[in-house]
């Protein structure tokens, strides 16, 4: 060797390493693999009308995980996403149920308190400096108790306009809802704003390493101050869902939102620590559960072994993950 | 003032060793020899294969070549146990302390003395302050290791490996971490190790340490062996070349510095107990060096410049009134500050060449508010190309490269806004020679655009080849300033010390 180059610091090549490049081909793979499998275990799985049916099962975590998603790329964590939820559609819909108020106005109430907790979430974790675990334990038991306060029954006069989102089109002969319509082009608007703005580079400078982010002239305060907001604001957009998929005001709802959130999120490749994953891969990781669940209950598996296998498919997507980032 | 080096017995051979990872030849045919009491040099670029080395010495890799032969024996050293077990130790420069213990503690830990099923603090105490005494290391054993300097906390760390019955200490760059001031005591600790008869593999990219602490030097380049040499009888120039390839005063580019308006003028700036009454001036074109003893204040200063930090005092851009009250103010009115510690406060690891480029100036990239890949790329390919950065493409993960192509991307960043003021702490540290080289020829490509450079640098060859002007701190304030023409390290020391030059004393 004659010139002062310098060999390129050795890296890593082979399976593992092709996966970090691309990471949202994990779990790509991964779905696409359970679909085989169930294809071969259940003649009703592969079929338009299923398909459209596991969308509609993941709607309403797959908008929750859109805000998990913004929240852990900042290297924080919502674990009041579902309270959040549940607290809009109990206002959404009991306004109009108890106090007469017109629906339009009671999403619009419903959607704003998502924003004034995103805001408290927001304004704690930066002007305070709390752990965000911390906040959000706390915002999670403010908020359902705040829906336990408002009603413990089940609003069911529920007005028309509040269901659109669970009503249904045709293409061909399969029915869609318009509230997996919805979850997709938020994931869509979520994805690109992530990719290509300068609010989504910020984002996963401020997720990998905040003080290079402050020193790089970001304001990292308000850009999560925004992240918690604009993600409270995805859980109210999921609380409309839910309603329309349900059809009631439910206060028992959104208990596991967090968690289920934060399996798609993980299942998706993105990292808890924060700076590295996709918005696409949430709806990937969402749609990895609503497949298990789907194909195992056309098995006719017990729903309590579904859980079960979505607890192994945590930990295995975790370990692959782990696996591929060890070492440099 | 190489030490007398009485050859003891060989403790150590390393013969013919090679490791291989994938897709790239790491170490190829690579031998070293260490003797008792002796302390012998590691020289190479970053990549040469240094770490690689020392690493299957200690255990964190195996080798795939060669053979390991401790007092003629050959040994397998297949884990950090086997390499413990023979007595040898390394010392990191991230150092592998339980900064919540105390001193004591840290050095017995994981072999704390025991009386009874009690542990016997007297014991661990009283040995522990036998070792700092050997060490000369006038440090409480019931400290907290969060309490100590970093150069107190080396000691610490030297203190448990000596703890261990160490054979053979390995220190990876032990003078990195180090201010000037400090680096004299740690050469001391290394000769008072030398005569316990201790062999001891040092590491460094200063040349002028090896020479003035190693009886033999062995270099690497590419993952090759190229030579080894008896400090004594080597020059300084020859280690270069054999290095690097080329001439040691080609390293520094010869400077013409035409001198142009005043670009920014600081007046008493102060901030809390740390920085009092610093003002001077910094005209386009030129390069002004900071230097001092760590803790004088340097970073201090030119972080709240930056807006990194609160402080008070008059500040004028272009003339023009200044108030930095944070980073994004600063860039905007066209002031970078290139940190000292790359890897936490400048880089994002986990993000690619493309996004750590232009983070700071999305916006001109944008239309209508959303990124163009076009003019994206268009501008980091044309860093990559300008500052020779080496990288397979512009979407790779900037963690996986070499100290000084990710210091290039740094400053990629800065020259990717209109950056007038460059700020550069400790510019070139932890980077081998033939990037240094080529950043100090960036930074006097940028003076001739009329850049005006703010210097620290802790490395006095630096300071001295680099600055036309030259600001020597002490306590939080500027105490000499040195044109290039009256500088030399005897008057730059003697302004950061204070009056006397303290060799040797702590």
């Amino acid at each position: 060797m004659s010139a002062v180059a310098t060999p390129v610091a050795p890296h890593r090549t082979g399976f593992f390493h092709t996966l970090r490049g691309i990471p949202i081909l994990g779990p790509v793979a991964a779905l696409v693999l359970a679909c085989i499998f169930f294809a071969t275990q259940s003649g009703r799985f592969l079929s338009g009308a299923n398909f459209s049916l596991i969308l509609q099962q993941v709607m309403v975590v797959g908008t929750l995980g859109i805000g998990q998603t913004l929240v852990i790329l900042t290297g924080g964590i919502d674990l009041s996403n579902g309270m959040i939820m549940a607290l809009s559609s109990i206002l959404m819909t009991g306004l109009f149920a108890n106090a007469g108020v017109n629906p339009y106005l009671a999403v619009l109430i419903g959607l704003a308190v998502c924003v004034a907790f995103g805001v408290l979430n927001g304004w704690l974790t930066t002007a305070i400096g709390l752990p965000p675990f911390i906040v959000t334990l706390g915002t999670f038991n403010i908020a359902y108790a705040l829906v336990r306060i408002y009603t413990t029954a089940t609003v069911t006069n529920v007005p028309p306009a509040l269901l659109f989102f669970g009503n249904t089109f045709k293409i061909g002969s399969t029915e869609i809802t318009y509230g997996t319509v919805v979850m997709l082009i938020l994931f869509i608007i979520g994805w690109y704003v992530l990719r290509s703005t300068p609010a989504g580079r910020s984002i996963y400078a401020v997720g990998d390493n905040p003080e290079a982010a402050r020193l790089a002239g970001i304001h990292t305060s308000r850009v999560l101050t925004a992240v918690y907001t604009v993600a409270a604001l995805s859980y109210g957009v999921a609380g409309l869902l839910l309603v329309g998929r349900t059809g009631v005001g439910d206060p028992n709802a959104g208990q596991n939102g967090n968690l289920d959130s934060i399996t798609a999120v993980v299942l998706g490749g993105t990292s808890l620590l924060g700076g590295r994953g996709d918005m696409m891969g949430t709806l990937v990781g969402a749609l990895i559960v609503g497949v298990f669940r789907n194909g195992l209950q056309l098995m006719g598996v017990g729903s309590i072994f579904q859980v079960l296998i979505t607890g192994i498919l945590v930990i295995l997507a975790v370990s692959v993950d782990y696996l591929s980032h060890r070492g440099k | 003032m190489s030490s007398s080096s009485s050859p003891g017995k060989v403790l150590l051979e390393m013969k013919d060793i090679g490791k291989t990872f994938p897709g790239v030849k790491a170490l190829q045919a690579v031998s070293l020899t260490v003797r008792e009491g002796q302390v012998h040099a590691l020289l190479g670029e970053n990549g040469a294969g240094k770490s690689t080395l020392i690493k299957i010495l200690s255990g964190a890799y195996t080798k795939d070549e060669g053979e390991i032969l401790f007092e003629g024996k050959p040994v397998a050293i297949r884990g950090p146990e086997d390499a413990q077990a023979l007595g040898i130790s390394t010392i990191y420069q991230e150092f592998n302390l339980a900064r919540d213990l105390t001193v004591a503690e840290n050095i017995f830990l994981g072999h704390l003395p025991r009386k009874g099923f009690r542990v016997d603090w007297a014991t661990a105490r009283a040995k522990s302050r036998e070792i700092l005494d050997r060490l000369g290391a006038h440090i409480s054993v019931d400290a907290l290791v969060s309490s100590l300097s970093v150069a107190e906390q080396q000691l610490v760390e030297i203190s448990k490996s000596l703890n261990r019955r160490t054979r053979i200490l390995i220190m990876d760059e032990p003078s990195a971490v180090l201010g000037e001031g400090d680096l004299e005591r740690l050469f001391q600790v290394v000769r008072s190790l030398q005569a316990h008869g201790i062999g001891i593999i040092y590491i460094s990219h200063r040349i002028r340490e090896i020479f003035e602490l190693a009886d033999e030097v062995t270099v690497l380049k590419d993952g090759r062996y190229v030579a080894t040499r008896s400090v004594a009888e080597v020059k300084m120039d020859d280690l270069v070349r054999l290095m690097i390839g080329r001439d040691l005063k080609d390293v520094y580019p010869r400077r013409a510095p035409v001198t142009g308006d005043v670009l920014l003028e600081v007046k008493n700036l102060r901030r809390s107990r740390l920085v009092h009454d610093v003002s001077f001036k910094l005209h386009a074109g030129e390069i002004v060096g900071f230097s001092g003893i760590t803790g004088s204040g340097r970073t201090e200063v030119v972080r709240a410049i930056f807006g990194a930090d609160p402080h008070s005092g008059e500040m004028r851009v272009d003339g023009k009134p200044y108030r930095a009250r944070t980073p994004t103010e600063a860039i905007r009115r066209g002031i970078a500050l290139v940190t000292e510690d790359r890897k936490a406060q400048g880089l994002f690891l986990k993000l690619n060449v493309a996004v750590n480029t232009t983070i700071s100036g999305m916006k001109q990239l944008c239309r209508m508010g959303i990124i163009q890949r076009s003019r994206e790329n268009a501008l980091v390919n044309r860093m990559i190309r300008d500052l020779r950065i080496k990288t397979p493409s512009a979407s790779f993960i900037v963690v996986n490269m070499s100290g000084g192509n990710q210091q290039k991307v740094i400053l990629a960043r800065w020259l990717s806004v209109d950056t007038r003021v460059l700020i550069m702490d400790e510019p070139t540290r932890g980077i081998d020679v033939g990037s240094k080289a080529e950043i100090y020829q960036i930074m006097d490509e940028l003076t001739k655009r009329g850049v005006g450079i703010i210097m620290i640098s802790s490395e006095l060859p630096e300071v001295l080849g680099m600055s036309d002007r030259i600001m020597v701190m002490r306590e939080g304030t500027i105490v000499g300033e040195l044109s290039r023409n009256d500088a030399s390290e005897e008057a730059v020391m003697k302004y950061a010390v204070g009056g006397e030059i303290a060799h040797g004393a702590a």
